[in-house]
């Protein structure tokens, strides 16, 4: 077995061959993950890992699958078939009891996630969203986990906003809030849901520049978005999902200009109405529409 | 600034009721040494449908001197003749409040008409007072009756208004009561959530769906909980608790020997065990309700940061639920107040009973009933202050900045 340098960033040369090639151990597996709502067969069987560092976007129309995936890593949906494991945390899924609750409780410590709707705790201030877990969950005094806190927040810029309460920061200062909440569990991986969609287009940038800050940080992340520019800046892997099941997957230079499959260009049409064009104007795959920096 | 001064002037009105209450509590004057006659039945004028006085009763309403007065010594005069009085007039006391009953014997037995009354109450140290008073009989009265008699108020008054203390007792007391048991029942209605159809779908696994089905045995017992009391009457399961309890004790020692020493409920008990249980199920409803208004992202988010479910429970939700909840509380918590009066009818010593029976006494309801309406519109108001102020608090605590 040939041993890798671990690269948290592929390179813009990199192949789909080089890219599954690296052989560093993963952080997440899941394996023959199946998921139904009622009858509905939401996933149907996946298989995939992220290494450490990595930086993996899902893409897929909605429906997909892409957003029950992500939230059934860490058990905020439940899988009926299939194992996740999670930083050597294993769960065989379709169980219940003690043992698996555990386990449960034990993947999700290792998770940070980031939700569409920023899901703050509206009756507690910047600060006290931050400290509520570790102070209940890890025991950290109130002192040490403000201090975190305070870093945490001039990390993401939001500083001065550290006693004000979330009825009163705009959405993108909301989202910058529940990166550092998830961040301050030092959380081994983040899963990122939509961390934009429900922003006006002009906070956007804001969000994006700190999941760039934590992507270049070597932070492992799957993010669930639609913002193509970050997915070429940022992803180390793109996977485009249909139906419940990984239709492709590759890098964002692969995936957006040379993509195999019908249905992910069909997709592409919709998301990259000038993809095509580009291609053409840009064979090398510059992707200069693709800038979202506005 | 608008919204501002009518809250302020709520309480104001409730202030103003408040005093007007305390007005009518008697004051014991320093250095009163007489008996004074306050009230008297027949009234006067008034128009009874009796036709002879012999049987009928004259009652005499007073406060109490220094000394007590001996009803043995009363003496009880119709136009100036003294009536046999048989048996001998009985003294009676109601809350502060003193009476003395002269029953008409039978011998005297002048029909009524136009006439004057006197009495002469006669203390143990031989004071004597002397009290008359004209009295009309049918047809059209000399002067207008008055509707609200303020002598009434003045000496019942204060008796009625410490009915209050009683009503506000019984509401804290049952409410605090019905929280306890609505927490329980909400969390027994929560616990079902997840259907049986969900629990099959989720693994697929009857024994998954045997393990939910035991989990939902509290749902269906606080379902069966609220549905029970909030379909029956308050008043009949005031009615059950008091008088059908007893009847079910007696049952219990004669056909099985069992609860022998279980006692009686009494009748505060009875009150007490019915509201909070009747109120116990509405607000269960409504602790079901501010829970579930949380948004479903809170627990993800709570759960996302590895927080268990009691810690995301007390932490996270509930804290936002008691903010939903108080508006809905604070109104069963008014009209819980107004429900205490139910308990008169098994005859809990509060603000009706008290008014009732001085109506009774005095055969002026409407003064009594007044007093007592002035008691509970006071109380009302007072509460939806405190209520306005907390909800307002609780708003300024959230947009602190």
């Amino acid at each position: 077995m040939t041993v890798h340098e671990p690269s948290p960033v592929v390179n813009e040369s990199s192949s789909p061959q080089q890219v599954s090639s690296h052989q560093s151990e993963p952080l997440v597996k899941v394996e023959g993950l199946h998921k139904w709502f009622g009858k509905l067969h939401v996933l149907q069987g996946l298989d995939f890992e992220v290494r450490r560092g990595e930086v993996v976007v899902l893409l897929g129309p909605s429906g997909s699958g892409k957003s029950t995936l992500l939230r059934c890593i860490n058990f905020l949906e439940e899988p009926q078939k299939g194992r996740v494991t999670v930083g050597g945390v294993t769960v065989e899924c379709g169980r219940w009891g003690r043992a698996y609750q555990r386990a449960v409780h034990a993947v999700r410590l290792q998770c940070g996630m980031v939700f569409q709707e920023f899901n703050l705790f509206p009756h507690k201030s910047v600060t006290e969203n931050i400290i509520e877990a570790p102070m209940l969950v890890k025991g950290m005094s109130k002192e040490e986990a403000t201090k975190r806190a305070r870093e945490l927040l001039e990390k993401v810029g939001l500083s001065d906003r550290a006693d004000y309460f979330p009825s009163q920061i705009s959405g993108g200062q909301k989202q910058r809030v529940a990166i550092a909440r998830a961040m301050a569990m030092d959380p081994q991986l983040m899963l990122f849901d939509e961390p934009t969609s429900a922003l006006d287009p002009e906070l956007i940038g804001e969000v994006l520049k700190v999941m760039k800050d934590l992507a270049n940080a070597g932070m492992t992340m799957i993010v669930v978005t639609h913002e193509m520019g970050f997915a070429r800046d940022v992803a180390d892997r793109c996977i485009f999902m249909d139906g419940g099941v990984f239709v492709e997957e590759d890098t964002p230079e692969h995936l957006f200009f040379h993509p195999r499959e019908e249905r992910t260009k069909q997709f592409l049409r919709h998301i990259l109405p000038k993809a095509e064009d580009s291609v053409e104007r840009h064979p090398g795959g510059g992707g200069a529409p693709l800038e979202f920096d506005s | 600034m608008k919204r501002r001064s009518v809250t302020t002037a709520v309480p104001l009105i409730g202030a103003l009721l408040m005093v007007w209450v305390l007005a009518l509590v008697p004051v014991a004057a320093a250095g009163t040494k007489l008996p004074k006659v306050t009230y008297t039945v027949p009234s006067t004028p008034n128009s009874m449908t009796v036709q002879s006085w012999s049987g009928d009763s004259v009652l005499v309403y007073y406060t109490r001197g220094s000394s007590p007065v001996d009803p043995e010594r009363c003496e009880l005069y119709i136009n100036g003749t003294r009536v046999p009085v048989s048996p001998a007039p009985q003294a009676a006391s109601i809350g502060g409040g003193n009476q003395i009953q002269f029953p008409i014997a039978a011998s005297y037995s002048v029909p009524k008409g136009d006439d004057t009354f006197r009495v002469v109450l006669v203390t143990q140290a031989g004071e004597r007072v002397d009290y008359s008073w004209k009295y009309k009989f049918g047809g059209a009265a000399s002067t207008a009756p008055s509707l609200v008699n303020f002598t009434v108020m003045r000496q019942w008054g204060g008796y009625i208004a410490k009915g209050g203390v009683a009503t506000v007792y019984l509401t804290v007391v049952s409410i605090a009561i019905a929280v306890v048991f609505a927490l329980l029942g909400a969390l027994g209605r929560l616990a079902g959530r997840m259907g049986l159809r969900e629990a099959w779908d989720k693994y697929h696994s009857w024994g998954y769906v045997g393990l939910h089905t035991l989990r939902l045995i509290p749902y269906w017992i606080a379902t069966f909980y609220t549905s029970l009391f909030r379909g029956t009457p308050l008043l009949l399961q005031i009615f059950v608790i008091y008088y059908a309890v007893p009847a079910i004790i007696l049952w219990g020692r004669a056909r099985w020997g069992i609860f022998n020493s279980v006692p009686f409920p009494s009748a505060i008990v009875s009150g007490i065990a019915a509201l909070s249980l009747n109120y116990g199920a509405y607000l269960t409803e409504v602790f079901r309700a501010g829970i579930q208004a949380v948004p479903k992202g809170q627990t993800e988010a709570a759960w996302a940061l590895g927080l268990s479910g009691s810690q995301t429970q007390r932490r996270i939700i509930l804290p936002q639920a008691f903010k939903i909840v108080i508006p809905a509380v604070g109104n069963d918590f008014i009209a819980l107040i107004k429900d205490t009066s139910l308990l008169s009818t098994i005859a809990v010593d509060e603000l009706l009973h008290r008014a009732t029976l001085v109506g009774g006494r005095t055969f002026n309801f409407l003064s009594a009933l007044l007093v007592a309406a002035a008691v509970y519109w006071a109380l009302t108001i007072f509460f939806s202050f405190w209520q306005a102020r907390l909800e307002r608090r609780m708003e300024r605590d959230r947009a602190r900045a």
